[in-house]
C-alpha cells in the first residue's frame, strides 16, 4: 500500500479530526506507527461506527446454533442488534431486532424457538421470514395508511454463509461474502473443514471488558506476548520456559485485512494434526487439498482474524498441570459498546466427527484455559484494560505505539498457501495489515443513507 | 439443570436454622469465605474433596416456561486438578489478573441445609455476593446462588464435594473471572 496514496486522499475524504490532525498521519501502518489516540477517543469511535461497523462484513453466528426451523438467537451485526433465525422454510435470515412500528426489541431472550414474533408494545406480529402478518387495530387505519407488504422486518443488507459461519453487512453495496473473504477461505477450510464439518457447542460465554475493542483484536494475532503475559503458566510448567517457543511457524496477510498464523508445537505427536485425535488425521486428505492437508497435519496452533473482529484460536494445551495437552477450537468476537468498553463473545467448537471422549476433554480444557475464567485468557484482559486506561489522556494521545517488528523481513515464497507469507511467527506484520485495512476504511465516508423513504406520491395525494 | 437436593436421610429438622448442625455448617461457610478474602488459597484448596465438581454454568435470558436459563456450557467446570492448578497459578507472581491482587469480600447469606441419603453429606444452598475491587478501579460485583454438597469428614470439618455457582448475570460485567466463589 503506497503511502503517497493515503496522504494524498486523506484531506479530501474527511479524515481530519477536530483538532486538525489527519488520521493518515497519526496512523501509518507501513511504518509500524499507530497513534494511541485511536484507542480511547470518542471522535474516532464515532467514525468507526459509521465507516466500519455500518459497512464491513461481520460474523453473526453459526448455522449449528439454530438447527431447527424457528430457532433464533439474539446477536449483533456490527453493533446493531439482530435476530439470527432459521425461518419456517429452513432459510437462515438476519433482521434488525426491532419492530417496524416504534422500534421495540422483538426477540427478548437470548435464544428461542418460535413460529412468529409478536411485539409486546402494540402487538405487531411477524413471520420468521420477516413478513408483517398483523398490525394492531388494523381497522383504525385509513386507506393507504398501513401497507403491510412494505413493513416487514429490516433485513441485514447482505447475508452470507461460509462453512456454516453466517456473516452479515449493513452495506447494500458491499462485495459478496466470497469476494470479501477471498483467499481467507483457503485457510478457513483448514480450520472449519479439515474433517468435514465443525459445530458450535451450546451458547457463547459473554462478558464485558473495560477496553478498546482494538486492543483485543491486536492481541489475537500476537504470538510473542504468550511467553510474557502467560508467564504464570511458564512458571507452572504448562508452557515451555523458552521465550521463542511460539515463534516456529508462519504468518500470512491477505487482501481486506484478513490475517493468520500457523505455529508448530513441540515435536510431539500431541501437537500435530491440530491436536485432534490421531483417528481423525486421515480425514485431512479426504476433505482438503494436499497443501492444506499438510498444513493441518503439521501444525498445532493457529490464530486467524476475519477482519475486523472475528477470530479463530486453534490451540493445543492442557487444562491443568496433571493432564496431557489436547486440541481446542475457540471462536472469538468483540462488539464495542463505547470507545473503552467491549463485549466479548467466546464459543467452543468441535469437529462433528470427533469421538465422544475427545469432545469432553477438549471442552473441559477450553473452559479451564479460555474465556473469562481461563487460566490463559484472564491475564490478557488485564493487558487490554490497562492499555486502554493509559490511552485516555490528552498527553498519551500525542504519542504512538510501537508496531515495527519485522518491517524488513523478507517474504517467504516457499509457503504453499495464498497471501503474503513470512517465516517466523514473531513479528507485527499481521497487526500492520489489520491497521492498514482499518485506515483505508476510516478514509472512506459512508454514502448518505437511503433507507429513509419519502412518502410516495400516491399516498400524499390521497 | 436445577440441582434439587435429595432428602430422606437425617430428619429434616436436624439441620434447620438454630440446630447445632446448622451452626456448624454456617461456621464452615464463614471460615471458607474468610480464606478466600485473605487469599489463603493453600488452606482453601484443602477444603475441596478429591472428587469435587465445581461448576458455574453460563446463564441466558429465557421465558419463564423455559426455566432459569442455566446452560450446558459453563464459565467454570473444574475438578480437583484444575482447581489446584488455579490455586498454584494464583500463588505465582505472574498471574497478572491477580498480580497485584484484587481485594474481594465474600458474603454468604440465606443459608439452608438439607440432609441427604448419605448421613455424612448435606445439600447447602446459599445466596452470595462477591465484591471485587482492583487497583484504583471501582467495585465489580457478582451475585447469585451457590448449591453445595458438603461432606462431614470429622466433627466441625467439611469438604466441598460439589459447588454449583448460579450467577444472576447473563453477561458477566466484571472483566474476568479470576476470583473464586
Amino acid at each position: 500500500m503506497a503511502n503517497a496514496r493515503i496522504q494524498g486522499k486523506a484531506s479530501q475524504t474527511g479524515t481530519r479530526l477536530r483538532n486538525g490532525e489527519d488520521l493518515a498521519s497519526i496512523v501509518r501502518p507501513e511504518e509500524g506507527i499507530i497513534s494511541r489516540r485511536i484507542f480511547a477517543d470518542p471522535e474516532v469511535y464515532e467514525l468507526e461506527l459509521e465507516r466500519i461497523f455500518g459497512r464491513a462484513w461481520f460474523f453473526i453466528g453459526h448455522e449449528s446454533e439454530i438447527p431447527e426451523r424457528g430457532d433464533m438467537v439474539a446477536r449483533q451485526c456490527g453493533v446493531d442488534p439482530v435476530i439470527l433465525v432459521r425461518d419456517q422454510a429452513g432459510v437462515v435470515r438476519a433482521f434488525l431486532n426491532s419492530c417496524r412500528h416504534r422500534g421495540m426489541r422483538l426477540c427478548r431472550t437470548d435464544r428461542q424457538r418460535a413460529t412468529t414474533l409478536r411485539c409486546p408494545y402494540h402487538g405487531w406480529a411477524y413471520a420468521t421470514s420477516g413478513e408483517l402478518l398483523a398490525a394492531s387495530s388494523e381497522h383504525h387505519y385509513g386507506p393507504g395508511e398501513l401497507n403491510k407488504s412494505e413493513l416487514g422486518l429490516i433485513p441485514v443488507a447482505r447475508l452470507g454463509t461460509y462453512r456454516g459461519l453466517v456473516f452479515g453487512s449493513w452495506d447494500p453495496a458491499a462485495p459478496s461474502l466470497e469476494q470479501w473473504l477471498g483467499d481467507m477461505r483457503w485457510y478457513m477450510d483448514i480450520i472449519f473443514g479439515r474433517t468435514g464439518e465443525i459445530e458450535f457447542v451450546g451458547v457463547p460465554q459473554i462478558w464485558e471488558v473495560e477496553c478498546s475493542w482494538k486492543f483485543a483484536t491486536d492481541n489475537f494475532t500476537d504470538n510473542f506476548h504468550v511467553y510474557w503475559t502467560h508467564q504464570s503458566l511458564v512458571e507452572l510448567g504448562m508452557l515451555p520456559s523458552e521465550p521463542d517457543f511460539a515463534s516456529h511457524g508462519h504468518m500470512v496477510t491477505l487482501e481486506n485485512g484478513h490475517i493468520l498464523h500457523f505455529v508448530l508445537g513441540p515435536p510431539l505427536e500431541a501437537f500435530q494434526g491440530m491436536g485432534l485425535p490421531k483417528s481423525l488425521w486421515p480425514r485431512f486428505k479426504e476433505h482438503l487439498d494436499p497443501a492444506q492437508a499438510q498444513i493441518a497435519q503439521a501444525h498445532g496452533y493457529s490464530a486467524g482474524t476475519m477482519w475486523p473482529n472475528f477470530h479463530w484460536l486453534q490451540l493445543v494445551t492442557a487444562g491443568d498441570t496433571k493432564s496431557e495437552p489436547v486440541g481446542i477450537l475457540n471462536l472469538r468476537l468483540e462488539i464495542p459498546l463505547s470507545p473503552t468498553r467491549t463485549r466479548m463473545y467466546s464459543w467452543f467448537a468441535i469437529d462433528k466427527s470427533a469421538p465422544t471422549d475427545y469432545r469432553k476433554i477438549s471442552y473441559e480444557t477450553y473452559v479451564r484455559s479460555f474465556g473469562p475464567s481461563g487460566i490463559f485468557d484472564q491475564d490478557d484482559m488485564e493487558n487490554w484494560e490497562e492499555c486502554t486506561a493509559a490511552a485516555r489522556g490528552p498527553a498519551a494521545k500525542r504519542y504512538t505505539l510501537h508496531h515495527k517488528m519485522g518491517i524488513g523481513r523478507p517474504i517467504d515464497t516457499t509457503w504453499p498457501g495464498p497471501g503474503t507469507c513470512y517465516a517466523d511467527s514473531y513479528g507485527e506484520m499481521t497487526q500492520r495489515a489489520w491497521y492498514a485495512e482499518w485506515l483505508q476504511r476510516m478514509r472512506e465516508p459512508a454514502p448518505v443513507p437511503t433507507s429513509v423513504q419519502r412518502p410516495r406520491a400516491r399516498v400524499s395525494a390521497s | 439443570m436445577s440441582a434439587a437436593p435429595e432428602t430422606g436421610g437425617a430428619a429434616a429438622d436436624g439441620c434447620a436454622p438454630g440446630t447445632p448442625l446448622y451452626s456448624e455448617i454456617l461456621e464452615f461457610l464463614y471460615r471458607e469465605a474468610a480464606l478466600l478474602d485473605d487469599s489463603d488459597y493453600a488452606a482453601w484448596i484443602e477444603l475441596c474433596a478429591e472428587d469435587i465438581h465445581y461448576i458455574m454454568p453460563v446463564r441466558t435470558t429465557q421465558f419463564r416456561a423455559q426455566g432459569a436459563g442455566f446452560e450446558d456450557v459453563s464459565f467454570f467446570d473444574e475438578n480437583i486438578n484444575s482447581l489446584r492448578t488455579r490455586v498454584a497459578r494464583l500463588q505465582t507472581e505472574s498471574a497478572w489478573a491477580e498480580t497485584p491482587p484484587s481485594r474481594t469480600r465474600h458474603f454468604v447469606t440465606n443459608v439452608l441445609v438439607n440432609a441427604q441419603k448419605r448421613p455424612d453429606e448435606f445439600a447447602v444452598a446459599a445466596n452470595f455476593l462477591v465484591t471485587r475491587t482492583r487497583a484504583d478501579q471501582g467495585y465489580q460485583m457478582f451475585t447469585g446462588r451457590r448449591e453445595d454438597l458438603l461432606r462431614r469428614v470429622a466433627p466441625a470439618e467439611y469438604r466441598i464435594v460439589r459447588r454449583r455457582i448460579l450467577v444472576d448475570q447473563t453477561v458477566i460485567t466484571s472483566t474476568n473471572l479470576s476470583v473464586l466463589f
